[in-house]
């Protein structure tokens, strides 16, 4: 008697799993197709041979060991490892300005909109309003506006405001640096205050009316309530601002070259040196390369952002 | 001094209020300034103009009627003055292109290239009545000009456009066009700048020589090339006793007609002012001719010049085109009354000139032109580039991911959010997995497996709207079950407990239970796959062609080819925005309830 029951309840819960199997079962075929087995062959093609002139053989291209990750890193005549090294150096500036950008700018907002004023709701909606705009127009737009002589920006600065007193070159040499991370944290700001927002209208009122008794000063207000309760919000933002900026690409690539996308030194990020270097020039093996690498990478940062977090929860 | 702390408080809200509207006000400029840019004139853009340019007012017309005179702008700008002290009595403006105008016994006519003919009462300038144009197949924005001339109860019209050689023959009464006269001649392809009537021939001066043109039997009767003496045509014409003159770059031709050819010619040598010569009028044996300086007046049988140079009061350059405040010397139009001229300048300003002294004696002031606003622009793009195309293969490769990538990613997140199946924390590991691998790593083996594919099978998946819906709905799939599960996760687990008692099968509870309770939330996620998918370049360069290219691909090449035209792109750039904006705002509450619902949880 018992003997069946449990074995109605194996079937029952088979019969359950089954139909969970079968809900999933579409999406683990797509990304069978279209994530694993593509990672699987990415990183084998890391380890080939794999140009214009082998690309037909495609996987059965000769196969070359580490030499790949060798160019890349550490062939010092090799084009591939001058240009990456630089769009390295530009992605590691340009996460770190944009997220610390995003989040502070967010933050501001957020508190500004978080009081009662009147027209609030139009006025929370007109700030999201550069994040509906799209990553490529945005591109464009701010390329447009950062032309040396009919950009907006340095008719602003020379001849509005007289800041300068030449119109400085903003797509070309460093300053471009400024000019993709402005734009990029323009973008991005608003989803930051959006979520900011909603972590502060969860934060008890009571909790600064104490400190306010206690006599705390608007910013240790801040630092000492505000703050660590948006930790779970700003933390997610802090992790997938730094997935997004460290894989930025729209922005970079519509900004420079008419759409072609030549940045420079100053303004090529990872990506966008990846992507050159696989399309245009068909090195598709060192682009594999750098791409592993860059999810090597990127694996750390997430497996270091998980302990932080980890970590300081067991703090709390 | 002791502040009270609520008047504090008050200070410091208010303080933030202007922060906040300062900073709304930064933050709004780049959209603005891109839909702003998208209406100006590319030249404009180039020459580094903030502002939008306003619309040439040349004087283009004039005529004495009784106690008013009739002052018309190429704006499209109707000024009626009166005679007596040149003050303005009445305006009205048609904003249109290629303007030219007719003052008969009752209406003013205006013609125009996009808005044809445009009738005009005479006293109160109000709009009668609009006469369509009798052309297909013109392009509007390339029509240099308009020729209407009155006369008796008709028009003769004609449209100065590369690849029409016509005149026709506009009917006041019944307002209808007759049919085309054939202008072809020995001279063809011609090209109509102006006519004048003699009695019963038309003289038609054309940009490859002059045309006698019948105008009881409606057909060209002889034709002149002036090719040697005027290249580009004369600009302007009249004829008197026996003779044609014509006015151009180079200076004043005397054409005779009953030889037929070109005799004569007045120009610098014999004192006249300059080269350029703007407009002519001719009575009896003087000629009056306006030229960008000034007036010359000869008298043709013994060639005596009488000069008036700098009519108007010269002022300085950048001052003239903004401003306009007098004018520059260049008399564009004029007619004689007795021994008064009147003479309109390049800058829409009507002077009345004596004639025995030379003097001005009084001034009327044009009004300025419209602001132009380039609407063209958002025509031109779509002209150019293969814009509609583009929109549509966005919206149907983006919208039907989002439907396939959402039912899957329903499915997927309710399954792990409810069954505790074994492999569970592996299926959601890895879907967050996937979210940190650079899409350049996807990208090249998709790349070569698409054309691998097509290379064994036949099947086309590079290219094909087919091979992009597939990829998008595969990929946007993980990031939506992440989003989804908090939200099947809210929903209480008793609820479908109760269902389940109560006789429901799985799918049932499904169905009828926990997808209503999560339609919001799948709501939102759709629209943020949507957003996404809109928003995606990487993929669709590579893996798009030709007819399949979505709007960021297409944008990107159109910039590519159209380098400079910063007007086109910004155009380009809005029609690329507003569907996104629309959707957002359609669906504002749905996305800003789902983006927070989820980050708020954690």
């Amino acid at each position: 008697m018992a003997r069946k029951k449990e074995e109605l309840s194996r079937w029952r819960r088979f019969k359950r799993y089954g139909f969970a199997y079968l809900f999933i079962l579409p999406t683990v075929l797509g990304m069978l197709i279209l994530h694993f087995f593509p990672i699987v062959q990415g990183i084998y093609m890391s380890f080939l041979k794999l140009n214009q002139f082998t690309f037909n053989e495609f996987l059965g291209a000769p196969f070359i060991g580490f030499k790949n990750y060798y160019t890349v890193l550490f062939d010092m005549n090799s084009p591939v490892r001058i240009g990456l090294m630089d769009a390295a150096r530009n992605t590691i500036i340009y996460t770190i300005f944009v997220t610390i950008g995003t989040l502070g700018f967010g933050m501001l907002v957020a508190l500004m909109v978080n009081r009662k004023f009147r027209g609030r709701g139009v006025i929370r909606t007109l700030f999201l309003f550069p994040w509906i705009v799209p990553t490529y127009v945005t591109g464009l737009l701010w390329g447009f506006m950062w032309q040396r002589g009919v950009g907006i920006i340095n008719i602003m600065l020379v001849d509005w405001f007289h800041i300068l007193h030449d119109k400085p070159f903003w797509l070309i040499g460093p300053n471009t640096i400024w000019a993709i991370i402005i734009p990029t944290v323009w973008r991005y700001w608003p989803l930051s205050m959006l979520l900011l927002l909603a972590g502060l209208q969860t934060i008890p009122e009571e909790l600064y009316e104490a400190a306010d008794i206690d006599g705390a000063s608007p910013w240790k207000k801040f630092w000492m309530i505000t703050w660590p309760l948006l930790k779970p919000v700003w933390s997610i933002l802090i992790l997938f601002g730094l997935i997004y900026n460290v894989y930025s690409f729209n922005i970079v690539i519509m900004m420079f070259g008419f759409g072609a996308g030549f940045p420079g030194e100053w303004g090529d990020l990872v990506m966008t040196n990846i992507f050159r270097n696989s399309f245009l020039q068909w090195n598709f093996g060192t682009g594999a390369a750098a791409s592993v690498l860059l999810m090597l990478v990127m694996v750390l940062i997430v497996l270091l952002w998980m302990r932080l977090y980890k970590s300081s929860e067991e703090y709390r | 001094m002791q502040i009270s702390y609520y008047l504090k408080q008050k200070i410091i809200h208010q303080i933030t209020n202007v922060i906040m509207i300062l900073f709304l006000i930064i933050t709004l400029f780049p959209i603005v300034w891109m839909a702003y840019s998208s209406i100006k004139e590319n030249t404009d853009i180039l020459s580094g103009k903030v502002a939008l340019s306003k619309a040439e007012n040349r004087t283009k017309f004039i005529q004495l009627d009784g106690p008013n005179i009739y002052f018309c702008t190429q704006d499209g700008g109707v000024n009626k003055f009166k005679l007596k002290d040149l003050s303005r009595d009445g305006y009205v403006s048609t904003q249109t292109m290629a303007t030219n105008f007719a003052v008969d016994e009752k209406y003013v006519w205006v013609s125009s290239a996009n808005r044809g003919l445009l009738k005009f009462d005479k006293e109160n300038l109000k709009k009668v009545k609009e006469y369509k144009l009798p052309f297909k197949d013109i392009d509007i924005s390339k029509v240099a000009g308009t020729i209407i001339l009155n006369d008796g109860n008709a028009f003769w019209y004609s449209i100065h456009y590369r690849g029409f050689e016509g005149i026709m023959k506009f009917d006041k009464q019944k307002g209808t066009f007759s049919e085309i006269y054939e202008l072809a001649n020995e001279l063809s392809p011609i090209q109509v700048i102006r006519i004048f009537k003699q009695g019963e021939v038309l003289w038609i001066s054309t940009n490859k020589g002059l045309l006698k043109f019948d105008a009881k039997a409606n057909k060209v009767v002889a034709a002149t090339s002036l090719a040697s003496y005027l290249p580009g045509g004369a600009g302007v014409l009249v004829a008197s006793s026996g003779k044609v003159f014509l006015g151009g770059a180079n200076g004043v031709f005397v054409f005779d007609i009953a030889a037929g050819q070109v005799v004569g010619r007045y120009q610098v040598e014999q004192g006249i002012l300059s080269n350029q010569v703007e407009s002519l009028i001719s009575d009896g044996d003087q000629l009056y001719i306006g030229t960008n300086v000034g007036l010359s007046i000869i008298n043709t049988r013994t060639n005596a010049v009488k000069n008036y140079g700098n009519l108007f009061n010269p002022v300085a350059e950048d001052k003239e085109v903004t401003k306009g405040e007098l004018t520059a010397g260049v008399v564009a139009v004029m007619v004689k009354q007795g021994d008064k001229l009147f003479v309109g300048s390049t800058i829409g300003r009507l002077s009345e000139v004596d004639l025995a002294t030379g003097k001005v004696l009084q001034t009327g002031v044009g009004k300025e032109g419209h602001w132009i606003i380039a609407w063209r622009n958002y025509i031109d793009m779509f002209k150019n580039i293969n814009f509609g195309k583009y929109l549509w293969n966005s919206f149907f490769i983006c919208g039907v991911s989002m439907f396939i990538s959402m039912i899957l990613a329903t499915f997927a997140a309710y399954a792990i959010s409810r069954f505790n199946f074994p492999g569970n924390k592996l299926f959601s590991l890895s879907i967050l997995a996937t979210q940190m691998v650079p899409g350049i790593m996807f990208l090249i083996p998709i790349y070569i497996m698409y054309i691998k594919f097509t290379e064994l099978t036949g099947i086309p998946m590079k290219g094909t709207y087919f091979g992009m819906i597939f990829l998008y709905s595969a990929f946007f799939v993980p990031f939506s079950i992440w989003i989804l599960r908090g939200f099947f996760a809210a929903i209480p687990y008793e609820l479908e407990e109760a269902a389940r008692i109560d006789g429901c099968s799985p799918l049932q509870v499904f169905w009828y239970v926990v997808l209503p309770l999560a339609m919001p939330g799948i709501i939102a996620t759709g629209i943020y796959i949507f957003l996404t998918a809109w928003d995606e370049l990487m993929f669709a360069w590579i893996l798009t062609s030709g007819d399949t290219m979505t709007i960021p691909v297409g944008i990107r090449l159109f910039v590519g080819n159209y380098q400079n035209r910063f007007d086109l792109m910004m155009a380009a750039a809005t029609v690329a925005t507003i569907p996104v904006m629309v959707l957002f705002f359609m669906l504002q509450k749905h996305i800003v309830q789902g983006l927070t619902a989820g980050a708020v949880k954690g």
